[in-house]
């Protein structure tokens, strides 16, 4: 690790102005994926700027009929919070199978949109229930949010605020983990919504997506069989020591018939 | 001895409330900190290197490179092969130099030693070294390295290939291939892996200018051997090492040896006159701690009509890194050679052997040392014959047992097997594990669109003779006349504390808090072996016993004495010397006490025997039910039956089991180290990447004891270190071999990670 300082934000405008003054300055919330970055000595930040406490992004609610969680809410917050679990369950599972418990008690909802790492579960969720991203700056919908691996819609300076999720009808996350990290190595979180079903693969590919294919076949049979014929080009997936490319794609089809199945166990 | 049944262990307080001193807690005054500069690349020339930049970094006290290690002499690591390989050849050592020069020849190997007055400030220092390099061609593989025309590693090793050995008997066994009705044929690979001890490996060295000695903290297996491996590397006379061993985190033969590092420091500290410390980071461990495993083997099984093996034959390829380990060379070939048969009656046998050199780092013994790996060749080969020849597999077994008349069995190559009763243990593992009962489970797994599996092996081992001929034991009095024992194995979680201490209070009837041991103490002239190859119960355990024997009768005079009675006059029971036919008594400990001061205390002992291999065996069962639309295999169940002769404390025995058969399940399931085969770059360098077993994997172990005591040492102990990983490869492997054969997947290789099956399922359904 190489010498930095560090900055207990008073504020998200303290926050904000850190950032300004600092062009090498980085955010810190859980640093799930900014200390082991540090520790590795692929980052060298003049200042860490921690937003993790700041009221102001923490705290999860109800609001106008859509739920509320403020980004610094780390996983296991998330995870066992009754009015996620009431609202959309799914998204309590969903974090409660990221990392492992030190992780998830140090990792936030904010940090993970933020990194956007094609292996991180939270995207998933984000894009299928279709979230608001509320930043500093302005709302973003989450189509537009993610921009391919580790890439987003955030400007220079943008904090992410709070995630904005709209109550499905139903949803389901089925997850397969990575062998050895444990995130996702295909995931797929599946949401029944006014708007029809919505199928986000994440962990798959170089970056989260939508199944428009499963989609479209669900909307006709919401079933597990309607995706039987469906199949998943190899050529779209990551291949790595761990599994080529063909076998994700047929994780991708399992694990999505497994999210429906689930989906449609749920009351 | 009768057995112990506790549920804690002496040691587990301390150790798990953080009142362990590890090799990382010692701190001495005025130390400095070294890290290490570590090669990127996996064989390149080194053009040049500048180390001046780095002593300009705030901090810097000294760099150290290659050619500091030239200067010191520190170039040949020991080496523990003794025996001579094909035509009398011996086994070609390249040269070492703890810091690498002129040429670097893995990734992670040490090229310069930073040397700071702070970690951090060394670390720092590391990316102002200037080096040039000249990139070579590499061999990461066996098939590489021995290729034709391909990368040469060492000058004095052609085509890389540093020794040659056979065992057995080579026409014998072409005549019984030539005559047999059946021959079956497999080859396999034991997957290289990492060991992870959870501690880091750490030295600290501070060195005494007025009486030219060092001072030495590390992790280590027992003090003998490594003193003795610091001296042959450094040429410091042994009397000049003084080593302080406390609680070692875990070592599996990767803890064994001395390494670059631990001599560069010594370098350093006696020409800064001040200590030097260093604690590797995980990342540094996967690239630089000694590897595991790493050996293909061909085998060749011939039988008769009737499925009697006539003759067995293997190709063994071992893959020993860039460089050569004191242990690994011999573990390899020794271990194998010796336990080809298995627990079967095989006339005749013949094993050919190549130590192969690879750019990768350097494998070393790790659990079971080469016993896993002969035992994964024999009960696959056993399996796969029986599937051929429609035998069922625990039939094929008895019909080839070594039958209870034939003990002491000769085999071979080298072993002489003690009394063991291999149908047995097999009777038991079947019955605990409700073999009868599987095709029900099978039925009910097949409803739920699962592919069930289960598999056995029957296994034997030889535990570790030790590179020492004895093992001594003392027991010794202090000044307020406690009693303490000194071995000189050093426990790096099997529990000696508590085991130890245990058989030490039963023998002398005194109860087990009055007993303390230490291990592998610096300035108690005592030899004998580490603590590896499942050998310290049945080596410094068994001289344990023999020292309060020896106690009892080296007091008894002056028991007598204090009495006013003859020796003869005078029996010693439940901790006292009691008068025979009267009352007077005195309690051992108070007799100890009244002699407290004097120096020596006159009751001291030091016991002595020479304890050579034992044959620990047993049969374990494994059931596995694999989900074909994704790959991934759940262990069901896993019943392992041990004869590991007398059983001192269950508990040990079942933890050591656990661990065992975990440390297998990783290596089937998933752990292995990887290399890019173009550019050596290690791909698994740290846990994101190297899927170390996880505790949900394996949800409960059935471990059920079938003792035959040895006759061999004074407990009839046999030892249990490494059974677990001896026979769960192919315990696990037989299972999923067995889940699969209904599809008629072929023969498929450790790991088996999902994706490989699932491409296997699919492979077999599409034909």
């Amino acid at each position: 690790m190489f010498e930095f300082n560090y900055v207990k934000a008073k504020s998200l405008s303290d926050a904000a102005g850190l950032i300004a003054a600092h062009p090498e300055a980085k955010l810190l919330a859980g640093g799930m994926t900014l200390i082991p970055t540090l520790k590795q000595r692929l980052a060298q930040p003049s200042h860490l700027v921690d937003v993790g406490g700041l009221p102001e992004l923490r705290g999860i609610e109800m609001k106008n009929g859509r739920l509320a969680i403020g980004a610094a809410m780390q996983h296991h917050e998330v995870a066992t919070s009754a009015v996620v679990m009431k609202a959309i369950p799914a998204l309590a599972y969903l974090a409660d199978h990221i990392g492992d418990p030190q992780v998830r008690n140090r990792g936030t909802l904010g940090g993970s949109v933020a990194n956007n790492d094609p292996v991180a579960d939270y995207p998933a969720a984000v894009l299928a229930l279709d979230a608001t991203i509320v930043t500093t700056k302005r709302e973003i919908a989450a189509a537009d949010f993610f921009q391919g691996m580790f890439a987003t819609a955030l400007a220079e300076g943008e904090i992410i605020v709070r995630l904005l999720f709209a109550v499905p009808k139903r949803a389901a996350y089925e997850k397969f983990p990575h062998p050895a990290s444990g995130y996702a190595m295909t995931a797929v979180f599946i949401a029944e919504t006014a708007a029809g079903v919505r199928v986000a693969v994440t962990g798959a590919g170089p970056g989260v997506y939508r199944w428009s294919g499963a989609e479209n076949a669900l909307a006709k049979k919401l079933s597990s069989a309607a995706l039987d014929g469906l199949t998943v080009d190899p050529k779209d997936m990551n291949a790595d020591i761990h599994a080529t490319r063909e076998y994700r794609a047929n994780l991708v089809k399992v694990m999505a018939q497994r999210a429906v199945e689930k989906l449609l166990a749920t009351k | 001895m009768s057995e112990i049944h506790a549920a804690t262990r002496r040691e587990d307080l301390r150790l798990i409330t953080g009142r362990g001193r590890y090799t990382a807690d010692w701190c001495l005054p005025g130390q400095l900190h070294a890290c290490f500069l570590r090669s990127d690349r996996a064989h390149a020339e080194i053009v040049s290197i500048d180390a001046r930049p780095a002593l300009k970094r705030p901090g810097v006290v000294a760099v150290f490179t290659g050619a500091d290690a030239v200067a010191a002499g520190y170039t040949q690591f020991p080496n523990m092969m003794a025996f001579t390989g094909r035509g009398g050849t011996t086994i070609l050592k390249p040269d070492r130099p703890v810091l690498a020069a002129g040429k670097v020849r893995y990734v992670g190997e040490t090229v310069a030693m930073v040397v700071a007055e702070s970690a951090l400030a060394a670390q720092d220092a590391l990316d102002a070294i200037e080096i040039e390099y000249n990139d070579l061609p590499v061999a990461v593989t066996i098939e590489d390295a021995l290729a034709a025309g391909g990368p040469q590693l060492h000058a004095n090793v052609p085509g890389n290939l540093c020794f040659e050995y056979e065992a057995g008997n080579a026409a014998a066994v072409d005549q019984a291939f030539a005559k047999a009705a059946h021959v079956t044929r497999l080859k396999v690979l034991t997957t290289r892996v990492a060991p992870n001890p959870m501690e880091p490996r750490a030295c600290l060295v501070s060195y005494d200018a007025a009486s030219e000695a060092y001072d030495i903290y590390t992790c280590s297996q027992g003090i003998v051997m490594l003193r003795r491996q610091f001296s042959v590397l450094t040429g410091v006379p042994e009397e000049k090492l003084r080593f302080h061993l406390h609680d070692v985190g875990g070592s599996f033969g990767q803890r064994s040896a001395v390494y670059p590092e631990y001599a560069a420091q010594m370098i350093a500290a006696k020409k800064l006159g001040r200590p030097v410390k260093w604690v590797s980071s995980r990342s540094e461990g996967f690239m630089s701690d000694s590897h595991g495993r790493g050996i293909a083997i061909a085998g060749e099984l011939a039988l008769d009509r009737d499925g009697r093996f006539l003759a067995a034959r293997y190709q063994f390829d071992c893959d020993m890194g860039a460089y050569l380990t004191p242990t690994g060379p011999v573990s390899h070939l020794r271990n194998p050679a010796t336990l080809m048969t298995g627990v079967y009656r095989i006339p005749a046998l013949y094993g050919s052997f190549r130590v192969v050199l690879t750019n990768t780092v350097p494998v070393a013994a790790y659990r079971g040392a080469g016993r896993p790996d002969i035992a994964y060749a024999v009960e696959r080969l056993v399996d796969r014959a029986a599937s051929e020849l429609n035998i069922d597999r625990t039939e094929l077994r008895r019909r080839n047992f070594i039958p209870p008349d034939a003990f002491p069995y000769k085999t071979p190559t080298m072993g002489v097997y003690e009394q063991s009763d291999f149908a047995g243990c097999l009777d038991k593992a079947l019955e605990d594990a409700d073999w009868a009962g599987f095709a029900k489970r099978r039925d009910a797994a097949g409803k739920r669109g699962k592919l069930r599996g289960i598999g056995l092996s029957t296994i034997i081992e030889a535990t570790g003779a030790g590179m020492y001929p004895k093992d001594q034991v003392a027991i010794e009095f202090d000044a307020q006349g406690k009693l303490t024992v000194y071995t000189v194995s050093l426990s790096s979680g099997q529990g000696h504390e508590t085991t130890f201490a245990a058989i030490v209070a039963q023998t002398l009837g005194v109860p087990a808090e009055e007993v303390t041991l230490r291990e592998s103490v610096q300035g108690k002239d005592l030899t004998g072996n580490h603590t590896g190859g499942s050998r310290s119960l049945v080596g410094a355990g068994s001289v344990c016993k023999l020292a309060a024997q020896k106690l009892i009768e080296h007091a008894k005079p002056l028991a007598a004495e204090e009495l006013e009675l003859e020796p003869s006059q005078i029996d010693y029971a439940d901790g006292a010397f009691r008068e025979r036919g009267g009352d007077k008594m005195i309690a051992l400990m108070k007799l100890a006490q009244k002699h407290a001061g004097k120096s020596p205390h006159p009751l001291n002992v030091t016991a002595e025997a020479s304890v050579g291999s034992t044959w620990p065996n047993g049969c374990h069962i494994a059931e596995v039910e694999i989900d074909p639309a994704t790959g991934v295999t759940q262990i069901m169940s896993y019943v392992a039956v041990d004869d590991s002769g007398n059983v001192i404390n269950h508990s040990i025995v079942e933890g050591q089991v656990h661990g065992g058969v975990v440390q297998g399940a990783g290596q089937i399931f998933g752990e292995q180290v990887i290399y890019d085969r173009d550019s050596g770059q290690l791909l698994t360098g740290s846990f994101s990447d190297y899927s170390m077993p996880r505790a949900g994997m394996l949800r409960d172990i059935h471990v059920g004891d079938h003792p035959l005591p040895s006759k061999l040492n004074a407990l009839g102990a046999k030892g249990v270190g490494e059974s677990g990983c001896t026979a769960s490869l192919s315990t696990f492997a037989n299972a999923m071999t067995d889940a699969l054969r209904p599809l008629g997947v072929p023969h498929l290789d450790m790991p088996f990670t999902p994706s490989k099956v699932w491409h296997a399922i699919r492979n077999a359904k599409a034909k």
